[in-house]
């Protein structure tokens, strides 16, 4: 017999439990709560969702304001992403290279190789992975200040929706702009890569730029991917925002946790896509 | 950061956006020598290290073992095409185990990492800023650098190292289960060939570079938590620029890091 739950107690958010020191509980209570927390959440995650993709299609928007958004996520990463990019990609051909003369004396096949990761996985979940640092870091600081000065409720009041307000011009906005700025982002990383091939290990430009490896399943998975990586990370980041509880303190939590979740969803998001893909085209 | 109140030429805001970036920088550089100079005869606060050492450590255990699990199964994913088409499964091992502990293991932990506790910490510094409770701490003659951040600091770079081998472990494992699983590819056959191609340096250079990711996030979280200004909105603006930055640092440091490790 599992002994009674305990009673309900305020939710363990992210890095609290040194304010006061826990009451130490059973295991059954323990993972119970842990439990009917990740329950309680994952409805509120699915809600959310579910609203976003129902005011998408249903709902009217002021003009520019998913233009002001995709600026915001769009233009407003450049910079981060070439940095993080163009170092990821000399980074990449740099080791591989180093590796594959361990075992094969030739690299004419690095540039393509690099090429069809590149598409098929690195470039989509290296910009993205960033994208839900820059991109959903903003949107539940910005989204969780409107909650806690109590914005939010007062959008209620006015019969607004807040996740038609707030997170669908964001969403519209990181869908198209996630896309776009993937494919810049493979593209700095390639080029980055090739200026390494060539200065490194001596591997000639024409030699590098070769698509031969390149096939219909590789671009098909790299474009599932960007359109879920970008649905996902400001879904998941407006969630957070919206349930930010409590002063500055409380969207500093909320900004934190949607930094972890959404890694943690383009890191779950591509497990799974990799993997239908994988059985889908097979090599 | 300065808000430019009316459009400026370009020039003007390039150049505001270097001083901007000089004058992090700065910061942070001139935070880590104070850090260092309370270091010499070590003067912290014995109680608070460990207490940051377990919220931040072991809290992020299960956070840590996730990403892992799952970045093990995805390298096994894109190494199976390679695998596939030479039809060498012996090769396996080396493919995803290489990956995963020298490159891939580290960047993806340290980027979870900064995500919950760098960010955390800057929200929990940036709260204390606005609130006012750091400079209540310098009315009390306490030294908020050895007393506040400097525990954090050092609770950071060494728990970011311990996660690192905890996430390379659980990583290998799912290399090895997704390996059996999608290509068929038993355990042995994974283990095998991971142990007659991987060096220690291998895994060692994966180490040396974690502890470097902990020191970028343990200042940068620290030094944009000190900083803040304006109130509830000012912490989450502050959050953002310090993940922003810890990842621009983690790339840049990974790249110079591989040239010199070799």
């Amino acid at each position: 017999m599992a002994p009674p739950v305990a009673p309900a107690t305020p939710p363990d958010d992210a890095l609290d439990g040194d304010a006061e020191r826990p009451r130490p509980r059973g295991l059954a209570a323990d993972t119970g709560q842990l439990l009917i927390e990740g329950v309680r959440a994952f409805r509120g995650l699915f809600d959310v969702a579910l609203r976003t993709v129902y005011w998408s299609l249903k709902g009217r928007r002021e003009k520019g304001v998913v233009l002001e958004q995709a600026f915001e996520i769009g233009n407003k990463s450049v910079f981060f992403l070439t940095v993080t990019q163009g170092f990821i990609g000399m980074i990449l051909v740099f080791q591989s290279g180093l590796q594959a003369r361990r075992v094969v004396p030739d690299l004419t096949m690095l540039g393509a190789t690099f090429l069809e990761l590149l598409v098929r996985d690195l470039a989509a979940t290296l910009a993205s992975m960033m994208l839900a640092t820059r991109v959903g870091a903003g949107i539940a600081a910005e989204i969780g200040s409107m909650v806690v000065t109590e914005q939010v409720d007062a959008l209620r009041m006015c019969g607004v929706d807040p996740v038609d307000w707030l997170v669908v011009p964001r969403f519209l906005a990181s869908v198209v702009m996630t896309g776009v700025l993937i494919f810049y982002a493979g593209a700095i990383a390639y080029f980055a890569g090739g200026a390494t091939a060539w200065a490194v290990f001596d591997v000639q430009p024409q030699t590098y730029l070769n698509a031969r490896l390149l096939d219909i399943g590789d671009v098909s998975i790299g474009l599932a991917k960007c359109v879920a990586y970008g649905a996902a990370i400001p879904i998941v980041s407006g969630w957070c925002g919206l349930s930010a509880r409590g002063g500055s303190e409380g969207v500093g939590i909320a900004t934190t946790q949607a930094v972890v979740f959404s890694s943690l969803a383009v890191i779950i998001l591509n497990l799974v896509i990799s993997g239908v893909g994988f059985v889908l085209f097979p090599v | 950061m300065s808000q430019a109140s009316e459009r400026e030429g370009l020039s003007a805001e390039t150049g505001r956006a270097i001083l901007d970036l000089a004058a992090e920088v700065g910061g942070v550089a001139m935070l880590a020598g104070r850090l260092l100079r309370r270091l010499a005869p070590p003067r912290l606060d014995g109680p608070e290290l460990a207490r940051n050492l377990h919220r931040m450590g072991v809290k992020s255990l299960p956070i840590v073992g996730v990403t892992a699990l799952f970045t093990g199964g995805i390298m096994v994913i894109q190494a199976g095409v390679l695998i596939r088409r030479f039809g060498a499964e012996g090769l396996l091992g080396w493919g995803a185990g290489f990956a995963t502990l020298r490159e891939v293991g580290p960047i993806l932990i340290a980027l979870m990492f900064s995500g919950r506790v760098g960010a955390n910490n800057t929200a929990e510094l940036g709260t204390m800023t606005v609130t006012e409770q750091i400079a209540a701490l310098e009315t009390l003659a306490i030294d908020p650098l050895s007393y506040l951040i400097l525990p954090r600091c050092i609770a950071m770079v060494v728990m970011l190292f311990m996660l690192t081998v905890y996430g390379d472990v659980l990583a290998l494992a799912g290399s090895a289960l997704m390996g059996q699983a999608l290509l068929g590819v038993s355990v042995a056959t994974f283990f095998n060939g991971f142990l007659e191609t991987i060096r220690v340096w291998d895994l060692a250079t994966g180490l040396i570079k974690s502890v470097l990711y902990g020191v970028i996030i343990a200042l940068s979280s620290c030094h944009f938590g000190l900083t803040v200004t304006g109130g509830a909105p000012g912490v989450g603006r502050a959050v953002n620029t310090s993940v922003v930055a810890s990842a621009t640092g983690i790339f840049v440091t990974d790249y110079f890091s591989t040239y010199l490790l070799g």
